[in-house]
């Protein structure tokens, strides 16, 4: 109290109101905005509140995964040195995020097969659109290949992204078996095409080979890959089948899913197209005592550099997370990260095989990764039994046809009981 | 004296410690075509990765350590409770596509949010989607676009008109949804010359982005009369909430006359900003607008809430899901926790940024109107010294420096937010730091700072020889 009369008196003000001074009285606000709480009010509050918050047996996926998350990963981005750090204006002074942020880029390039990875974007349907204006920018075309089967909330997404492109969407098809239909995409492919969206798995759940050959068809168009990083552990990677663009959501890299965000943009490319990339990048120099450091560099393509011209207005990222899917894909190593994969796709196959025990059919016949689509409509029954899941196709997409398509997603904290349980629920009806 | 740790650190991929992950292996059959045939990743001990972040800390600021007085970036305390909070697992655990009966309390966290939202900024419609300030200005200039559209205005509503002290997010989000940027200058007093103003405003005008006050921290009294030049016109008058922080509890942008907001969750509501990110971004706006908000918001009908899709004329989705959830319900329960004392916070910040400007204007030229708000912009020109030669300087004292060469309006430029969190004491050491940095010899400034992790970097090395992978 003291110390502010002492300050408000060296700038000549004798109360707070005279700070104000500059706000006209008919600009004045009058709000209730509460009584101010105790810290012990506030959480007794807030437990109320989160009480109407129920967990069921689960069965929930479509981009967003209950995966386990190592402790180590929630300790490593609580502590406050990094948690209440701003972004890295001064480089000296904050060499341990921009190091992190650098392992980021790397341990995500090697995950990918790709050459490069920014710092991090928003989510992955965000990055998605940022990958379709970086396409534009490199070549100026007007034709985008979009996939029959996108999630129209991805497909809205990008359509905002280019909102201001004189661009246009072209779908391309799927074949009998779900899988990308290589005929129909090769014939929409012509010297206007700008890029080619891919989804491996695809929006149907499917581990898609095909997606693995769109590099026979492409001729100069850009692909543009939308991946599951957690199935990098087994599938070929997106650089290896000659992508232009991988982008994904980071989330089940050791992320909360807390409803649906913050979440993590995943943005990697090809070196050459470094100078019309979006989105912060860390690079590797030295200080003048030749010590190892980190900057944050080539900012001249960034807003607040280039202002209107500037690659995307993208300011604030998600760099803790980034570091948090960094600390959890180097605690699983090589092999965990494989056998969380493998135990997915085997959960996937022994839910489809049990579902079709008790006469739930699958739509499609193929290798499915998380979501496996059940012609299955009985949601009510669902819920009676306490069971999340069965999220409709046409709910998510633009396809209609199968009016009864449903999916089952698992991850690997999917139990055999979980599964038993399901099925039970179903069996009887 | 402060000296930061330093520590030659391996990288994780370096290691080799072999991994202790425990999983039980299983095969899966796929066919050959499809299978990774090899695959690099780090292989170490958990208490290896568990040092090497803690090395990395270490070599890492953070306002938890001290004062943070980056302009327009607003770092205050982010207080511990909502760390806690936003680590519930009853939060933590939840599907966004779970039925809306399974997660209400998330629901009404974000519902509970949005009214305060609207409260704070006197506006009518909130949407908590955008995942940052960018992210919520990309999503308002989406929301200008779609209302000249429906009026069929959009032919030749084509310019989105900025002052020449914006943040460089608003000109990049304006050409990001494909207006043309034209930029007014600054008057005399670093405020909107309204004659300049009126002068390129035409019926190409779409909208005006400004923040008030601005990046200089001074308050525009002219903003009604700003607002009438632009709705006269048929234009709407867009507010960057960045510097928010000066004007909660005390006014609003709705009753400045605005028509759209954005909020920067992380800093005038204190989440943390780690490291560069998660922000958040909502955006509110004025009734007539609401028909083109993005879907859903959280509405809430005879005591349950719901994800709200009848939205009529919306410009669809901006974000994978709702808004980035555990930033939201830190700021709720920062708001909530602070009620009306947020009033005094933004007083405190005021004062701050008052104490400071006062005391440095001996040795620093502070250009424009003598009462600031919540930041400040000095220059440094007139002591001969470089701006970014202080700003190395200041590292030296274990604290950081301020945004420097910001706004391009001013040369030499060093923008201050002290925030509400500092205390006199570190505020006079600042003081005597910036005081000392202006009679410092050259050879000192050059060769700061000397107490970091590392010494001046080559920055022109790292963006001509790339390296962006170890």
């Amino acid at each position: 109290m003291i110390d502010e009369k002492l300050m408000l008196k060296s700038i000549g003000m004798g109360t707070y109101d005279d700070l104000f001074s500059d706000i006209p009285e008919k600009l004045r606000a009058n709000m209730d905005i509460g009584k101010p709480l105790s810290e012990q009010e506030l959480i007794e509050k807030i437990k109320r509140i989160s009480k109407k918050n129920v967990n069921k047996v689960r069965f929930l996926g479509n981009g967003i995964y209950d995966r386990y998350i190592p402790h180590l990963v929630d300790e490593i981005i609580s502590r406050s040195e990094f948690l209440t750090s701003y972004t890295p204006y001064q480089p000296e002074i904050s060499q341990g995020i921009l190091n992190a942020l650098f392992e980021y880029q790397s341990i995500i390039s090697d995950l990918t097969g790709m050459d490069v990875t920014n710092s991090s974007m928003y989510d992955g349907f965000t990055s998605l659109g940022e990958a379709v204006r970086m396409a534009y920018r490199i070549n100026g075309k007007n034709e985008i290949l979009i996939p029959g089967n996108i999630y129209k909330s991805k497909y809205e997404i990008i359509k905002n992204y280019v909102n201001g492109l004189n661009v246009k969407f072209i779908q391309y098809s799927f074949n009998k078996n779900g899988l990308l239909n290589l005929d129909d995409l090769s014939s929409k492919i012509n010297e206007n095409t700008s890029s080619i969206i891919i989804e491996n798995p695809n929006s149907f759940g499917l581990i898609d080979e095909n997606a693995m050959r769109v590099k026979e068809i492409k001729k100069s168009a850009i692909t543009i890959t939308y991946y599951d990083p957690i199935s990098l552990g087994i599938l070929e990677p997106p650089g290896e089948y000659d992508t232009d663009i991988a982008v994904a959501e980071g989330q089940q890299l050791g992320i909360h899913m807390n409803v649906g965000g913050p979440l993590l943009g995943l943005f990697s490319f090809k070196k050459d197209y470094v100078h019309k990339s979006p989105g912060r990048l860390i690079g590797l120099s030295n200080d003048k005592n030749n010590n190892k450091a980190f900057v944050m560099t080539l900012q001249a393509r960034e807003q607040h550099i280039r202002r209107a011209k500037a690659m995307s207005n993208i300011c604030s990222n998600q760099a803790l997370l980034a570091v948090a899917a960094t600390a959890y894909l180097s605690i699983l190593g090589e092999s965990g990260l494989r056998n969380i994969a493998s135990i997915t796709v085997n959960k996937s196959k022994k839910l489809r095989e049990n579902m079709k025990s008790i006469g739930i059919n699958t739509v499609f016949d193929g290798i499915n990764f998380s979501d496996n689509l059940f012609h299955f409509d009985k949601i009510d029954i669902l819920k009676s039994k306490e069971i999340s899941g069965g999220v409709k196709l046409s709910d998510l997409t633009y396809i209609n046809d199968i009016p009864d398509a449903s999916f089952f997603s698992v991850t690997e904290k999917t139990s055999d009981d979980d599964i038993n349980y399901l099925v039970k629920s179903l069996g009887g009806f | 004296m402060y000296k930061q740790a330093h520590y030659d650190e391996d990288f994780l991929i370096d290691y080799n410690t072999g991994s202790d992950y425990i999983l039980d292996g299983e095969k899966c059959d796929l066919p050959e075509n499809i299978k990774r045939k090899s695959l690099k990743l780090p292989n170490l001990r958990s208490f290896d990765v568990s040092r090497h972040y803690t090395k990395l800390s270490e070599m890492n600021y953070s306002v938890d350590i001290g004062m943070y007085p980056l302009g327009s970036c607003t770092m205050k305390y982010n207080p511990k409770y909502n760390d806690y909070i936003a680590s519930m697992e009853i939060f933590t655990d939840v599907h966004p596509l779970d039925y809306e009966e399974n997660i209400q309390g998330s629901l009404e966290i974000m519902y509970n949010l949005q009214e305060y939202l609207k409260l704070i900024s006197g506006m009518d419609f909130v949407t908590l989607q955008p995942s940052a300030g960018a992210h919520g200005e990309f999503t308002g200039i989406l929301i200008v676009r779609k209302y000249f559209e429906m009026r069929n205005e959009l032919n030749h509503r084509n310019e989105i008109i900025i002052p020449d002290s914006a943040h460089g997010t608003n000109p990049a989000s304006a050409a990001m949804v494909g207006f043309n940027v034209i930029e007014v200058p600054s008057d005399e007093n670093g405020l909107i010359n309204l004659d300049a103003l009126e002068s390129v405003v035409s019926d190409h005008t779409a909208a005006f982005m400004i923040t008030n006050p601005n990046t200089l921290g001074i308050f525009d009294d002219n903003i009604l009369k700003i607002a009438e030049i632009m709705h006269k016109n048929g234009a709407l008058l867009y507010y960057d909430g960045a510097n928010f922080n000066a004007i909660l509890g005390i006014t609003t942008p709705g009753i400045m006359g605005f028509d759209i907001v954005h909020f920067n969750l992380h800093k005038t509501f204190a989440t943390p900003h780690g490291g560069g990110g998660p922000g958040s971004g909502p955006i509110a706006v004025k009734s007539f607008l609401k028909d083109f908000l993005p879907v859903p918001v959280i509405s809430k009908k005879e005591e349950k809430y719901f994800l709200d899709y009848s939205i009529k004329n919306t410009i669809g989705k901006v974000s994978s899901y709702y808004g980035s959830f555990a930033i939201l319900l830190r700021a709720y329960s920062y708001i909530l926790k602070n009620g009306n004392d947020l009033r005094k916070n933004t007083e405190k910040a005021v004062l701050n940024s008052n104490y400071m400007a006062g005391q440095l204007r001996n040795y620093y030229n502070i250009p424009y109107k003598k009462l600031k708000k919540h930041e400040f912009v000095l220059s440094t020109e007139n002591t001969g010294k470089r701006a970014l030669d202080i700003s190395k300087y200041i590292l030296d004292f274990g604290i950081h420096s301020p945004t420097t060469y910001f706004p391009l309006i001013v040369k030499e430029a060093m923008m201050i937010e002290p925030t509400e969190s500092s205390t006199k004491k570190e505020i006079d050491l600042y003081i005597e730091v910036m005081k000392r940095a202006a009679s410092m010899d050259d050879e000192t400034l050059k060769n700061s700072p000397v107490n970091t992790s590392v010494g001046r970097i080559d920055e022109v090395k790292a963006a001509r020889n790339l390296i962006l992978h170890w």
